[in-house]
């Protein structure tokens, strides 16, 4: 019999257990875009943290008073909120990342990950509760972004954040396909079909 | 910029989906049929024309003179929001039939990356109201074809032998990446590099 | 503090969100659809099964159609006529007669008796194989036996036997279509559940080019239609051709083709007995189409129920009313009944 989830598992679960991106399947746009390098996908992943955290957070601080047939606008008004404050701030202090995200940073607004939690969770639930499911999210969509954006920059540039960690003669001959959409989805069914095995032979 | 290489790099040279990673969602979600598909693409490209119409008019006549370009994000998102949900009313009284055959797809745009992601990109390349009307429907048919394409693969996929852990979502992925592979093929075709 | 722009951002996003509010809350009003209470009811009535053999799109297009006036009310064929009643019932009108049908496979070709030409190793379904060179079995009009009709059958009606051929429960099958619409070669067909003999064989081809790549096959060799009692069968391209309203099924083409490829639907079929009425005319002898009578001239004669189909020919001809048909009630030819 389950028990109702310990503070500590609105954490946790965010983690493995219900990784937005490889068990929710929710959020892949920008997963699979902006993941050409590590620090560029820990940058999204960033940028999607700070959305996801303040509106959960402001939602669930807000949620006794949002009637519910006009919730869903006034979520987004919320996260809109936060992504035009993220969008400005990485303009104005991180402008090479921004380049490289592009479009993708006003697109947070509709990340499924964001809207969903705000949903599923901070509508109902307390501000405290909120803030560790925005973070254990967040912790979650962190790992799958570096795993996905180390493995594409090793395999198409030869370095990690910006360091040499293959020999010279990969980097001067390395697996471009990665770089290019192609290689994001094969990276992706890869690690789900991975996942499914492990979470099969869990169960 | 030239229309027919607008329509043409919104169409193949960079699709939506498969280049630009838009839409991604509703691609793997709907794909599964082909009559499904082509209920979701003939909703794309109608809310997609629409919010552009619209959402470039807000910008142009109201955000940009009025200094609140910062806003852009949330008004076209709310625009959108409302945009929908109008259709879907005018539809359901007015165009019965086309309402049943978009069904469920036509709500389910509103959070389609796809639809905001043309907004903006129409916002960053600067474009006209024609120009934008054809990046609109260029990248709606470049939506359909790929979605439309990929539907029938999956539907092939279904019946094929695949290991356990791999059907479903690690074979559509799979199949996707070598989809996106024949289409990496356009580049550069006609000289379009949009 | 840029007072003036912090309130203008204020009151145009407000305004918008005013003005998207007051749109939507006044369409609302105005584009309001007025529920047909009739259309629930009527979709509360229908079985739900969502096969689409109404021809509408679900059960909520039939009921939608029905409510507005645009569908016969007696289409639902998988709720039958109970189902035809109700929405009678609640329309206020006379429902039509619902024929029962039935999903038929017209064709015996099993691995058993029909080889393949080829080892199939594609994606496992019959609309694939079928894609390649008409899929591989020898006979390219044949049932290919991968088992897309039991995968689309809502009921469940469908499993593949063992020798490839999918086995129809009748109990179960309501005529919805699905498997018929899913076949790529066409070897399903929609029968009244009335019709006992049926043709299994959909090979536009003839003689040895049949006989080659299957047992069973329909040759075209016209001793069906030379041998048929109620002249039903007609020969078209190759097939014979069934005149629902003149065949009388009394099973003799079934017994009399040489591959076989008829069916019988009859769970069971009579046998002739003689009565003591008998003046020993030999008029049954002749008239039997298998020999199944023997009887000396102005003598008792008698049927020989190994070898009798339970035709009714020997009735059709006997002027003293010296023959029964016995056993399979309601099976036996039409009009022989008792």
């Amino acid at each position: 019999m389950t028990s109702t989830p310990t503070r500590w598992q609105y954490f946790a679960d965010g983690i493995i257990k219900e990784n937005p991106v490889l068990i929710l399947m929710i959020g892949l746009c920008p997963t699979l875009a902006t993941s050409v390098s590590a620090r560029d996908a820990l940058g999204m992943a960033a940028a999607t943290s700070f959305v996801l955290i303040g509106s959960n957070v402001v939602v669930s601080l807000i949620r006794k008073v949002v009637p519910g047939s006009v919730r869903i606008p006034i979520f987004i008004i919320v996260i809109s909120t936060f992504v035009t404050i993220i969008d400005y701030v990485l303009q104005a202090y991180q402008p090479a990342l921004y380049r490289v995200l592009g479009v993708f940073v006003p697109l947070i607004v509709v990340n499924c990950i964001i809207l969903g939690r705000a949903e599923a969770f901070a509508y109902r639930h307390g501000v405290f509760d909120s803030l560790l499911d925005a973070l254990g999210k967040s912790a979650g969509y962190g790992l799958v972004m570096l795993v996905m954006g180390s493995v594409r920059e090793i395999l198409a540039a030869g370095t990690w954040f910006g360091y040499a960690v293959t020999p010279a003669w990969f980097r001067t001959a390395p697996v471009l396909f990665m770089i290019f959409p192609p290689g994001a989805f094969l990276l992706i069914g890869i690690l789900k079909g991975i996942v499914n095995r492990l979470t099969a032979s869990k169960v | 910029m030239d229309p027919a290489k607008i329509l043409m790099g919104a169409f193949l040279v960079n699709n939506i989906i498969l280049m630009r990673f838009l839409g991604v969602c509703p691609f793997f979600g709907v794909s599964t049929t082909v009559d499904t598909s082509v209920g979701m693409s003939a909703a794309v490209l109608f809310v997609m024309t629409l919010a552009t119409w619209v959402s470039w008019l807000l910008y142009h006549v109201l955000l940009l003179p009025l200094g609140l370009v910062f806003l852009r994000t949330a008004v076209f998102i709310l625009v959108i929001a409302g945009l929908v949900q109008f259709v879907e009313m005018v539809l359901k009284k007015y165009v019965r039939g086309l309402y049943s055959a978009l069904g469920i797809y036509l709500p389910l745009i509103t959070t389609n990356c796809a639809i905001l992601g043309v907004t903006f990109l129409n916002i960053d390349y600067e474009f006209s109201l024609l120009q934008s009307t054809l990046f609109a429907v260029g990248t709606s048919l470049g939506f359909a074809l790929a979605i439309i394409l990929f539907a029938a693969i999956r539907e092939r996929l279904e019946d094929s032998p695949i290991s356990p852990s791999f059907k479903g979502y690690p074979i559509a992925f799979v199949g996707a990446s070598l989809v996106s592979l024949a289409f990496l093929g356009f580049t550069s075709l006609f000289g379009i590099s949009l | 503090m840029d007072w003036t722009l912090i309130l203008t951002s204020v009151a145009g996003l407000g305004g918008l969100g005013l003005i998207i509010g007051i749109v939507l809350a006044i369409a609302s009003v105005k584009l309001a659809v007025k529920v047909d209470e009739r259309e629930a009811a009527v979709r509360a009535v229908l079985p739900g099964a969502n096969c689409g053999a109404c021809g509408f799109p679900g059960c909520d297009g039939y009921a939608a159609a029905v409510a507005s006036g645009s569908a016969a009310l007696n289409k639902c064929s998988v709720g039958g006529a109970n189902v035809a009643r109700s929405i009678g019932d609640i329309m206020g009108q006379e429902a039509g007669a619902v024929e029962p049908v039935v999903a038929v496979l017209v064709c015996r070709g099993g691995k058993d008796v029909a080889p393949a030409r080829f080892q199939y190793k594609g994606a496992s379904d019959c609309r694939h194989a079928a894609l390649l060179l008409g899929g591989p079995k020898a006979c390219v009009y044949g049932c290919v036996g991968l088992g897309h009709c039991a995968k689309v059958c809502p009921f469940g009606a469908i499993t593949m036997g063992r020798n490839g051929l999918p086995v129809i429960d009748e109990r179960k099958c309501t005529g919805c279509g699905n498997c018929i619409r899913g076949c790529p070669k066409g070897t399903l067909l929609l029968v009244p559940r009335s019709k006992l003999v049926i043709l299994a064989c959909v090979s536009h081809d003839k003689g040895r080019a049949v006989k080659d790549v299957c047992r069973v096959g329909c040759t075209a060799c016209n001793l069906c239609v030379k041998v048929c009692p109620a002249q039903a069968l007609a020969m078209v391209g190759n097939l014979p051709v069934m005149d629902f309203t003149k065949c009388i099924d009394c099973g003799i083409c079934i017994h009399k083709c040489p591959t076989k490829s008829f069916i019988d639907r009859a769970p069971g079929r009579p046998k002739a007995v003689i009565n003591p009425r008998c003046t020993g005319c030999q008029a049954c002898v002749k008239a039997c189409p298998f020999k199944a009578i023997e009887g000396e001239p102005n003598k008792q004669h008698k049927v020989l129920a190994d070898k009798c189909i339970g035709c009714g020919e020997c009735r059709k001809v006997c002027p003293a009313d010296a023959i029964d048909m016995v056993g399979a009630l309601g099976h036996a030819r039409k009009g022989t009944e008792g």
